[in-house]
């Protein structure tokens, strides 16, 4: 007997589990509230910049479709802005496996595309909390993969891996073209620009549907002077404002765009915010039904840390192990708990990070990150923390830990 | 661009392979069930059994739409007529399409807008009425 | 029917199916083609009167889920600002050929929300907007949201009984208009003006294929 999973949801997760539980025989029906073609006509839906590890589920699924057009991210730059308008700090760190953001706009209309051509059941229909009640008998699994929406609300928040109460940050995010190179680098990297106080600047290589750019991806601390684009509702208002913000705080990355830096189309920009929230992984129905939450929907962390869409892959690369290991035995809601706690486990590390990086720096993370100026490993160490952030436990987060690891460094050094 | 994994990794360890692997896909991929899209249940010469399957577990109100659909009926018609959400009828229309027991009509805006020809036909009809 | 009685829907088997051609496909059905008009506007503006007027069948009614964009600018999200809502939608059919069938969809789209029809206009052939010129400014939203889609439309002027009279310039400015968008006059109870209203959506679209 073919077993029938639902899945809720065209994102990340939703589309990686769902063209991966195809090829391995499952019957999988995927509902999106819009077809390929609304999919790329409309807006920008996230950064999406993933990193090796990530990419590497995407490839072990042959489903890393623009590995050879995408720019590579082969760095993570951090900048520290010094009161003066200067850069305090700028350094870069080496990945040692490069990462890359492909538009979303372009991959889930494409893996829609693929997942229908090989025989996928596509339903295209914005989807409510009464309607899930439907889906419960139908199937043998229901996966709720949609997002940040309202759907999440079926999920109870967990407050003891929540805490937070309220969105940390504003996000603007604008697709660019025209962004003039750094002229001191050879290598694409994501840079991070600090601006204590006040926010985070990052530009981001991609691909996006007219081909490689730039984002340029602020996060304003609630109320301060990034917090300013609610209310701008057309992209070139919310680009213009982007451009004036960076010339006023991160004057070296505005000089990059003074020789013209255009939209890469009437769908470039998002704004919103959102708290960071982790929510019990299991909705009940009221049939008595369990549904499993995806990815976003039970841990949405806040974007400063970029690890959305990598958490999104490893999600689906998790859970599609621990259906495939369940065999002909039944999706209940024993399984659908400790399915999310292997989940759990694995981007609860990024999950501690990105929720400190939201935080004011402790003074230990200071003078880590003014120390990585001067020694490459600590550079080094951090970038490739995007990519694994379980490594931050061992050398990041207590300053005894850190001060011994520099320490360690000098020492070799010598 | 669209790489064929069909019979790499995993899946050519499964006992549960898909069909798609030799067919590409089910045999009416890729409809959208607009909510004008027309939809019969299939086999209905054959009596109630086939489509019916004594042996299923389908939910009353798949079994509901199998006999609605006995006769050529919209989406919209089924959600309407068996007072079921528009989105639970498309699941489970779905459903039935892909286990083929029930046919999905192309319609006039499949491909995007409806053509030149049948919009003629379409201005020929309504002058008529 | 040996379900009746027992099983969801008895009522629906009341609506007599489609008339079929005698024809039959290679999979045993039989051949026939769909596709629909949208009838927008505000509240009241005799959406469903036009429907029924040229309806083969009661219209019936079907709730279903609708991006709504709010007014609101305080997103909670982080996505643009959209929220799904439960809508009612008005429906009928009519056979315009053995093989040819019209269905005609009434939208919601009043009030404190901008509706997003994405998933009602999809494939259409077009629409029609209705608008009572006691009050006007209720047609404002269905009219951005098809200048925004593309979707081929006609603004229809209901004539109700002692609806107050204008000249056409006055209500295309008042509408806003675009000189291309074809603005008629209806009376929706009337089953002919209906469907020369809707037949003059089909001219549009017709005009807007040539145009391509």
């Amino acid at each position: 007997m073919l077993r029938k999973i639902l899945i809720v949801g065209a994102g990340q997760a939703g589309l990686q589990l769902a063209l991966g539980l195809q090829a391995r025989g499952y019957e999988v029906t995927v509902m999106s509230d819009r077809t390929p073609d609304e999919i790329r006509a409309g807006d920008v839906m996230s950064t999406q910049c993933m990193f090796g590890t990530a990419l590497g589920h995407e490839r072990a699924l042959g489903l890393d479709l623009w590995d050879a057009t995408a720019p590579r991210v082969e760095g993570v730059g951090v900048s520290v802005a010094g009161p003066d308008g200067t850069r305090a700090v700028d350094w870069l760190g080496r990945l040692d496996a490069y990462g890359q953001s492909v538009d979303q706009r372009i991959k889930m209309a494409e893996w829609l595309d693929l997942f229908v051509a090989r025989g996928g059941g596509l339903v295209v229909h914005p989807v409510a909390v009464s309607d899930i009640e439907w889906y419960g008998g139908n199937f043998d699994l229901v996966l709720l993969a949609a997002g940040k929406g309202p759907l999440a609300g079926m999920f109870d928040r967990d407050s003891l891996r929540s805490p937070y109460e309220r969105p940390m940050r504003s996000l603007a995010v604008a697709y660019v073209h025209g962004l003039a190179p750094r002229p001191d680098r050879d290598t694409g990297a994501v840079q991070c620009n600090l601006i204590p106080g006040v926010g985070e600047l990052f530009v981001i290589p991609a691909l996006t549907l007219s081909g490689p750019c730039d984002i340029l991806f602020f996060e304003g601390v609630p109320g301060g002077p990034l917090d300013v684009f609610q209310g701008i509702r057309s992209p070139q208002g919310r680009l213009n404002l982007t451009l004036s913000l960076m010339r006023q705080y991160v004057p070296w990355e505005y000089e990059r765009t003074t020789t013209g830096v255009e939209l890469t189309d009437s769908g470039a920009t998002l704004c919103g915010r959102y708290a960071p929230t982790v929510r019990r992984p299991v909705a009940q129905l009221e049939c008595g039904a369990p549904v499993l939450g995806v990815a976003d929907v039970v841990v949405a962390n806040d974007p400063i840390t970029g690890q959305g869409s990598n958490n999104a892959a490893r999600c689906a690369a998790i859970y599609l192990s621990a259906i495939e290991e369940r065999g002909e035995r039944p999706f209940d809601r024993a399984w659908m708990e400790a399915t999310f706690e292997a989940y759990w486990s694995s981007v609860a590390p990024a999950t501690k990070w990105t929720n400190a990086m939201l935080s004011p720096p402790p003074p230990h993370v200071l003078d880590l990150i003014a120390a990585a100026q001067s020694r490459q490993p600590i550079a080094d160490r951090f970038a490739n923390g995007f990519d694994e952030p379980a490594d931050f436990e061992h050398w990041f987060f207590d300053p005894t830990k850190a001060a011994t690891y520099v320490t360690t460094l000098d020492g070799n050094d010598a | 661009m669209v790489a064929d994994d069909g019979g790499r990794g995993s899946a050519s360890r499964s006992a549960r392979v898909r069909p798609y692997a030799l067919t590409q896909g089910r045999t009416a991929p890729g409809h959208i069930l607009f909510v004008e899209t027309l939809v019969t249940t299939l086999d209905c010469e054959q009596g109630e059994e086939s489509a019916l399957d004594a042996g299923r577990r389908d939910m009353p109100e798949v079994r509901a739409i199998i006999v609605l659909c006995r006769g050529v009926r919209s989406v919209a018609e089924v959600s309407a007529l068996l007072n079921l959400p528009l989105g639970v009828v498309r699941v489970l229309i779905s459903d039935l399409a892909a286990q083929g027991r029930i046919s999905v009509y192309q319609t006039a805006g499949d491909t995007g807008r409806p053509d030149r020809a049948l919009l003629e036909r379409l201005l020929g009809g309504l002058r008529r009425l | 029917m040996d379900y009746a009685g027992s099983e969801p829907g008895v009522a629906g088997l009341h609506v007599p199916p489609l008339a079929v051609p005698n024809q039959r496909r290679s999979d045993g059905t039989p051949p026939i083609t769909s596709t629909k008009i949208v009838v927008s506007g505000g509240f009241g503006v005799g959406k469903t009167t036009l429907v029924a007027s040229v309806s083969e069948i009661e219209p019936l009614t079907t709730e279903s889920v609708m991006t709504v964009m709010s007014e609101s600018t305080d997103r909670l999200d982080g996505l643009p600002d959209k929220t799904t809502t439960t809508v009612a939608m008005d429906f009928g059919r009519v056979t315009l050929e053995s093989d040819l069938v019209l269905y005609l969809f009434g939208t919601p789209g009043q009030g404190r929300f901008q509706f997003m029809w994405d998933d009602l206009v999809r494939g259409a052939v077009g629409a029609i907007v209705m608008v009572d010129t006691r009050r006007v400014e209720e047609c404002f939203p269905a009219i951005d949201y098809f200048e925004r889609s593309g979707l081929p439309f006609v603004v229809a002027i209901n004539m109700f009984d002692g609806s107050p009279m204008y000249e056409e310039s006055d209500l295309r400015d008042a509408l806003s208009l675009r000189p291309e968008t074809p603005l008629i006059e209806c009376d929706a109870r009337n089953r002919r003006s209906s469907a020369e209203a809707l037949a003059q959506v089909v001219v549009h679209a017709l005009r807007m294929v040539g145009a391509r």
